[in-house]
């Protein structure tokens, strides 16, 4: 009795709970999140003072430093190495990911150090990179791309190698050329992978770029994020964070709606 | 056909043997690729760069004194105590936070909201406001350390626990399951591999957000040995600290990895 009643008293409770569970639950629950969030943000900022400045304080900062401050210049600079990392990471990550899979003898000599390189935290690298290749665009470009080529290169290359035995037998018996062979079989194929780490490196050139704006002369979006802690000003500081995460919610929402279109035939394969 | 066959193929090549099959071709590939990168890299810096650049040589000969240093123990100690500490609380909560959101949609609902969005976050940009809030501190560094085992830890368990098969929860039903046996009983076990590969993710990330943390607030640690090594030019000394850190997140990797078959040997990736 008291077991499986105590069990069951809960469980109804919240099936009871369910069965008023139109549709509005869900945008309820999310829209109470939002609000209990705003109002508790609200509320600690009126009373803590410097340290912690109020949501519509911070909002109104926001929109200050888009309007006349170093917000969008710095966006302009942190923008170009994102973009050029990424660029790189695609293409240097799918080539590099297809050579690994395709020449075995370079893949066993190369795979130990590109798995510790990865395993390696890439910031700890940032003094070395600077001293060999001083703090210009290409040695940030060398450290964000650090950070965020491996998921592409590794998932193209373990996609490439797992390549059932069969697909390539038979495009082998119809007589598939080598360029065939690559458009029907393996470009097909290795899709799916590829998105998998290019949605992956989305959200990691954030991280690169960031770090290399951080660690090598601060520089783009990260200088006026530091900026901000070096005069103590919270509204500053929360401003600039809020506008990074949403940035970063767009740019891995918009990697999501890419690999869902580009791999809609297949919802299974890749994990 | 066989010419298709063997072109995309991890197994080991069966031509170029000694030593009864011990001595492989591919066995051998990594030492020579290694030490030509190290040959390559010594000879650069040797012949292109000024002498207080790291080399390979310079590095095995700045190890003995590096680590009888009293400051390298103590900065061992401080970072990875601090990563330690940070993982083992960010992972309970996690765990915690994850199975709850699991198994309530209405939780679920609640806090997916923040969850994803700082998991969408560089947590690099998370520093900044940390460092506002609690200072120069070591206290900054375990805070975000937190946060970046945390974040993975609940996002995967959330969708570990929620996944789980409904003849699980109709045995325990009949068997007279009540809530918490259901949560950790049947969701949290069958949720291991997901949760381990939660942790896994957010130790890498907590240790180069350990670093960052140091570096940018000043906190003595590895991290910032690193950087302030490099700083007063003596580039060897910086690079055995990197081999330290590297060699720690190469171990802490493939540990993660036994674990994961120790605890869940039915789960295979």
């Amino acid at each position: 009795m008291t077991t499986a009643g105590g069990a069951e008293s809960f469980e109804t409770r919240l099936a009871r709970f369910r069965i008023v569970n139109a549709w509005w639950i869900r945008p309820a629950c999310y829209a109470l999140s939002i609000v209990l969030l705003l109002c508790a943000w609200q509320a600690l900022g009126n009373s803590f003072g410097v340290l912690f400045v109020p949501f519509t304080t911070t909002m109104s900062r926001l929109w200050d430093m888009l309007q006349s401050g170093p917000l969008l210049p710095g966006l302009v600079v942190s923008g170009k190495l994102y973009g050029v990392t990424l660029a790189i990471n695609i293409v240097l990550g799918v080539t590099v990911g297809l050579l690994l899979a395709r020449i075995k003898l370079i893949a066993a000599a190369f795979e130990p150090y590109i798995y510790t390189l990865y395993a390696t935290p890439t910031i700890s690298l940032v003094p070395f990179v600077s001293v060999m290749f001083g703090f210009e665009f290409g040695s940030r470009v060398l450290v964000s791309v650090l950070i965020s080529i491996f998921p592409i290169l590794i998932g193209v290359t373990e996609g490439a190698r797992s390549i059932p035995r069969q697909h390539l037998d038979v495009a082998a018996i119809f007589g598939s050329t080598e360029g065939q062979l690559w458009r029907d079989v393996i470009v097909p194929y290795v899709t799916p992978y590829a998105m998998s780490g290019i949605k992956q490196s989305i959200a990691l050139s954030m991280v690169g770029t960031l770090v290399a704006e951080f660690f090598l002369n601060p520089d783009g979006v990260a200088a006026v994020l530091l900026q901000g802690t070096t005069i103590v000003d919270s509204g500053w500081v929360l401003a600039v964070t809020i506008f990074i995460a949403a940035i970063a919610v767009v740019l891995v929402g918009v990697g999501e709606l890419i690999e869902r279109y580009l791999v809609r035939w297949r919802h299974t394969a890749v994990g | 056909m066989a010419t298709y066959s063997s072109r995309i193929d991890a197994a080991p090549s069966a031509r170029w043997r000694w030593g009864g099959g011990l001595i492989t071709r591919e066995r051998v590939a990594p030492v020579v690729a290694g030490a030509v990168l190290l040959v390559i890299w010594e000879a650069w810096v040797r012949t292109q760069l000024p002498d207080f650049v790291a080399r390979p040589s310079g590095i095995v000969m700045a190890i003995p004194f590096t680590i009888t240093t009293r400051e390298f123990w103590s900065d061992v100690g401080a970072t990875l105590g601090a990563i330690l500490q940070g993982v083992t609380i960010g992972s309970v909560a996690g765990i915690l936070i994850g199975v709850a959101m699991g198994r309530m949609r209405e939780l679920n609902w609640f806090l997916s909201t923040y969850i994803r969005a700082l998991y969408a976050l560089p947590l690099v940009a998370l520093v900044p406001i940390v460092i506002l809030w609690v200072g120069y501190q070591p206290a900054a560094r375990l805070i975000i350390v937190v946060i970046s085992v945390f974040l993975p830890v609940a996002v995967t368990t959330a969708d570990g626990t929620r996944a789980i098969s409904k003849d699980y929860l109709d045995v325990g039903k009949m068997f007279g399951a009540r809530t918490h046996n259901v949560w950790f009983g049947i969701a949290l076990p069958s949720a291991t591999p997901y949760i381990v590969a939660g942790i896994e993710l957010g130790f890498a990330r907590g240790i180069t957000n350990a670093i960052a943390v140091e570096v940018l607030a000043s906190v003595n640690g590895m991290g910032m040995s690193v950087f302030t090594k490099s700083n007063e030019l003596n580039e060897n000394a910086s690079l055995v600290y990197v081999l330290c850190l590297a060699i720690f997140a190469v171990g802490v990797r493939s540990l993660m990895i036994r674990f994961r078959h120790w605890l869940a040997p039915w789960y295979h990736r």
